[in-house]
């Protein structure tokens, strides 16, 4: 293993060669095409065996890695915002179908305004198509999710989508720790099954009255559900390899915080420094970080948020008309009266660990009691 | 590039670093502006920096945009006389422009100043050595590396504190 400076764009290529992918088939979009720009170049000087689909728009870029899955293939492709938005009807389709395709996808804000900066309101509007949805925070994490991704996708029959902040993660370069073949013990091991054989034609995807429809959606739904406790699995195999753990809820700080800070993507990086200039201040806190957002990690967030005071949720995303999503799904998901909502950072706007400090502070102090905007002087 | 440059050199140091580029829809010769945060212990920031310890201005025409921290450290490329108020900061100056058309880097309308910009900045900062400039210009740039390390080596040469 050896440590080089790459952004998230850069670690997600660099895993996606390492892979053994049969196919990526992509249309590029700010802030994720260097993804498929350095993908291409691979295929292109032959580092990589592969097959690239250049497509006229998103839709057909995850029509034609639902064909290539469904044929056997382990599928890659990328995208961002509008592209993602474009997307939408294949997702429920390529969940729907059972295909172990996996994406990255660049959060970036929707327009309009146009914008291509941080925010994650794009996958979160995903939220509902079926597919798991890991959150990577830094470009360490980004490299080794798509791994994951691959294992988890394929051993669940679910798709899979690794998300990361647009250019805070996507291009904020920093040392990474990648591979040598150390990783082909674990990443090799494919377990596709053709859906599609020439040999025995069946179709896909065909009417169901209402009595075949509804059992099939639940079968579905235990799928993804039975990614929770695959993904323990698989982290434990990886974690032999790389020495890094990961969990559906990773923690950092007082283990009995009187309040938690909890963060999704990029602003869980700068929440360890939040946590730290508290503990400065006396008060117990503590860091709750969702690398897995789909399924809803409900029992890791229950146990990490037990027994604390105050939780202090920061949503970089919006749903209009109600507030920040994460928050939503974590006070509704565990019952949770004590939660406050913190929209921020909008559109890339800088989120810092003062600000965070000083919301959390004034949350625990009772000064803050509704969910907030952070926006203009704290 | 610069800006990346930066950041894998003190990596060679043994620093941890970031590396992080403010996005626009830039295009050649428009300003942009890019971050590095370096540590000894792995860096989570994860916003722009508003007001840096140290800058690097690869054109004076952005000066009235730029903050500074008190007392810090400023590089200029000084390619004409500037008057500048004497303040706590640091301030040095090079004229990387001319270097860079000496080492056939760019063209006078665009030259190519940030290989020799670094080289100025090892000297002034003092925080790494020449030989790891050397080692990630080869590595990145392979054979264009050569000039690139003859302006960086000039410029080295010739920043002057103002």
């Amino acid at each position: 293993m050896k440590r080089l400076v790459l952004g998230g764009n850069d670690a997600v290529a660099y895993a996606i060669k390492q892979s053994y992918v049969d196919v990526v088939s992509a249309y590029p979009i700010t802030p994720q095409t260097s993804i498929i720009e350095k993908i291409a170049s691979f295929i292109g000087k032959g580092e990589m065996d592969a097959q690239f689909i250049k497509v006229e728009s998103e839709h057909s870029a995850m029509a034609a890695a639902m064909g290539a899955s469904a044929a056997g293939g382990r599928v890659f492709t990328a995208t961002s915002s509008q592209g993602l938005l474009l997307m939408h009807e294949v997702l429920h389709w390529a969940a729907g179908a059972s295909l172990p395709i996996v994406m990255a996808n660049a959060n970036r804000a929707i327009a309009p305004p146009w914008s291509i900066w941080a925010e994650q309101t794009d996958s979160l509007s995903q939220r509902d198509t079926g597919w798991i949805q890991l959150y990577a925070s830094n470009s360490q994490e980004a490299y080794d999710l798509v791994f994951l991704a691959f294992r988890l996708a394929e051993r669940v029959k679910n798709p899979a989508m690794v998300c990361m902040d647009g250019f805070l993660v996507t291009h904020t370069k920093e040392p990474v720790a990648v591979f040598g073949e150390e990783i082909n013990s674990f990443i090799s091991k494919k377990e596709t099954n053709a859906l599609l054989d020439v040999e025995n034609p069946i179709a896909v995807g065909a009417l169901a009255f209402p009595n075949v429809y509804m059992p099939l959606k639940l079968e579905q739904n235990n799928r993804i559900l039975s990614a929770k406790n695959v993904f323990y699995e698989l982290s434990n195999e990886f974690e032999q390899i790389s020495q890094r753990k990961y969990n559906q809820v990773y923690t950092y700080g007082e283990d009995k915080a009187d309040v938690a800070l909890v963060a999704m993507g990029s602003n869980a990086e700068t929440a360890h420094l939040a946590v730290e200039l508290l503990a400065k201040d006396g008060i117990k806190a503590k860091l709750v970080k969702v690398v897995m957002f789909r399924p809803f990690p409900k029992e890791e967030l229950s146990k990490a948020l037990e027994g604390v005071e105050k939780v202090v949720v920061f949503d970089r995303n919006i749903s209009m008309g109600k507030g920040g999503i994460v928050k939503d799904e974590i006070a509704g998901a565990l019952g949770l009266g004590n939660v406050i909502g913190v929209v921020c950072g909008l559109g890339g706007v800088d989120v810092s660990e003062t600000d965070m400090a000083k919301v959390s502070r004034g949350v625990l102090d009772g000064k803050v009691k509704d969910d907030m905007i952070l926006w203009g002087e704290v | 590039m610069a800006g990346e440059l930066l950041a894998n050199i003190y990596f060679k140091e043994g620093y941890e670093v970031q590396f992080m580029p403010s996005y626009g829809a830039e295009r050649r010769g428009s300003p942009s502006n890019a971050y590095v945060r370096v540590d000894k212990k792995r860096v989570l920031n994860r916003y722009s920096i508003k007001a840096p310890d140290e800058i690097i201005v690869l054109n004076v025409t952005l000066l009235p945009t730029l903050l500074l921290k008190e007392n810090g450290l400023a590089l200029l490329n000084m390619s004409k006389e500037l008057k500048i108020k004497k303040s706590g900061a640091k301030i040095y100056g090079v004229d990387a422009n001319s270097i860079a058309l000496e080492c056939q880097l760019g063209t006078p309308a665009i030259p190519l100043v940030n290989t020799a910009m670094l080289g100025a900045y090892c000297r002034v900062s003092g925080d790494f050595s020449f030989d790891s400039l050397k080692k990630v210009y080869e590595e990145k740039m392979g054979k264009r590396a050569f000039k690139n390390i003859e302006a960086a080596e000039k410029a080295y040469e010739r920043v002057i504190e103002i």
